[in-house]
């Protein structure tokens, strides 16, 4: 099983490498709405702070769909998917290979966003980097869970999948607000019970969705 | 073949008109038992009609999870004709619950919408019931169109605790449990009781109508084959 799980996230990886069509396509977007967002920023420090976090994470978001859109699309498109179904592999391997790949283009995407939006909001960012680290490692898995099982649905639809964005974004939004809020009290140096408490709602809706898709992806590859 | 049993009778009639009865003692009891509430005045029973749909828009998903499991174990299409008939009947509900609060907040607050946690959590279930619709219209085969739902209903109720707790974990205008005179709370809950009621009157008849659509369905594409070949 850890060999099929291994070996379906090199796939992805390597692929993506070679090829170059989501990622720079997700990092420049990525870049692109941050330095929008940042042109309408032109506020004083403090409403800077209140800002960044929600600013950033719909940034992440947006881009972040990009990627997680073609994770099951190409697949399909190359006639894969029909060998990745022939093999004696359980969906839930398939599932969490899918959701690693999709976790670190997200997290690669963060690297880049996240220093360019505390840069641009003068927000100091080393002095707490730590809990952003783990903040964006939650948003990360959460965001990743719903996004891969929601685009395995809308590759199966096959037309469906401008639909993507449009589901994905209700259902990850305890995730996104949750991560936002979390930022938002980095930002403004707040590491109190509230950040704490942001944290812990981050943590069990990252946890929920992660459990649920692991549950149901079963459901959503049958044909 | 989907065997639905189709009863239009003299029981529909009575139970129908049972549930007319409730449902205009209700609205006559909001208009005429409860008393005017002091600072907002008759705009206050506004909250008599917006709790009932908020409460229905939560139920109506919290079923249309129920079904899509039901679908996703048993695999038989009767559960998801409950799921769409808890979807169309919930999102009309959610939308209810939007345009009451707003008219409520237009007249409490002096504004037509605030982003506070619960009206945002609010919009937000409206969106999840919204795309579910809209992704089940884009589907064409019944068991896919199933078994997508199903698994965006379960996916979707996970956001409800979010909804429920949006006024205790989160600080907004939205009030939470306010005092009220005891025949303010009775005609409330005789609100609740009517409007569950007609709306599982309305869920056992539109159910009824998606199997006979589905039946329908089915036999067209029976006769069609036979029909080409003559």
């Amino acid at each position: 099983m850890a060999e099929h799980f291994w070996w379906i996230v090199h796939k992805d990886l390597v692929s993506e490498f070679r090829a170059r069509r989501v990622w720079p396509t997700m990092l420049l977007l990525g870049v692109v709405v941050g330095l929008v967002f940042s042109i309408q920023m032109d506020l004083l420090p403090g409403q800077k702070q209140r800002l960044v976090g929600g600013l950033l994470w719909l940034a992440i978001y947006f881009a972040g769909m990009t990627a997680i859109d073609r994770s099951f699309t190409s697949e399909r498109e190359e006639g894969c998917w029909d060998g990745l179904r022939l093999m004696p592999v359980a969906p839930s391997t398939v599932f969490w290979a899918k959701l690693v790949v999709n976790f670190v283009a997200l997290t690669a995407l963060e690297f880049l966003l996240i220093p360019l939006f505390f840069v641009l909001s003068d927000v100091p960012l080393w002095a707490n980097a730590g809990r952003l680290l783990l903040v964006a490692c939650l948003a990360s898995a959460g965001m990743a869970a719903v996004g891969t099982l929601v685009s395995a649905l809308a590759a199966g639809i096959g037309k469906g999948n401008n639909l993507l964005v449009l589901i994905v974004l209700p259902l990850v939004i305890p995730v996104v607000l949750a991560a936002a809020e979390c930022t938002r009290l980095i930002a403004e140096g707040r590491m109190g019970e509230p950040w704490w408490r942001w944290l812990q709602l981050l943590g069990a809706f990252s946890v929920v969705f992660l459990t649920a898709g692991s549950l149901l992806f079963e459901y959503v590859i049958e044909e | 073949m989907d065997h639905t049993k189709v009863r239009v009778g003299w029981s529909q009639v009575v139970v129908g008109s049972l549930v007319a009865v409730l449902l205009g003692t209700a609205i006559l009891a909001i208009f005429c038992f409860a008393p005017t509430e002091q600072t907002m005045g008759h705009s206050q029973r506004i909250v008599y009609i917006h709790v009932p749909m908020a409460w229905l828009g939560l139920l109506g998903f919290m079923v249309m999870a129920v079904s899509g499991v039901g679908y996703l174990l048993r695999r038989n299409l009767a559960w998801d004709h409950w799921l769409q008939t808890c979807g169309e009947l919930g999102w009309l509900c959610c939308s209810l619950t939007l345009a009451t609060g707003s008219l409520w907040a237009h007249e409490a607050w002096g504004t037509w919408w605030e982003w506070d946690p619960r009206l945002t959590t609010s919009f937000i279930l409206w969106c999840i019931y919204a795309g579910i619709l809209m992704t089940r219209a884009s589907v064409e085969d019944p068991h896919q169109r199933a078994r997508i739902s199903a698994v965006l209903a379960v996916l979707g109720t996970l956001d409800i605790p979010l909804v429920v707790m949006a006024t205790r974990w989160f600080r907004g205008m939205h009030p939470v449990s306010p005092d009220m005179d005891p025949s303010m709370r009775m005609t409330l809950f005789f609100s609740v009781v009517a409007f569950t009621t007609f709306f599982a009157w309305l869920a056992t008849r539109r159910r009824v109508q998606i199997g006979l659509e589905n039946l329908a369905t089915q036999l067209g594409r029976q006769i069609e084959p036979q029909a080409n070949l003559a």
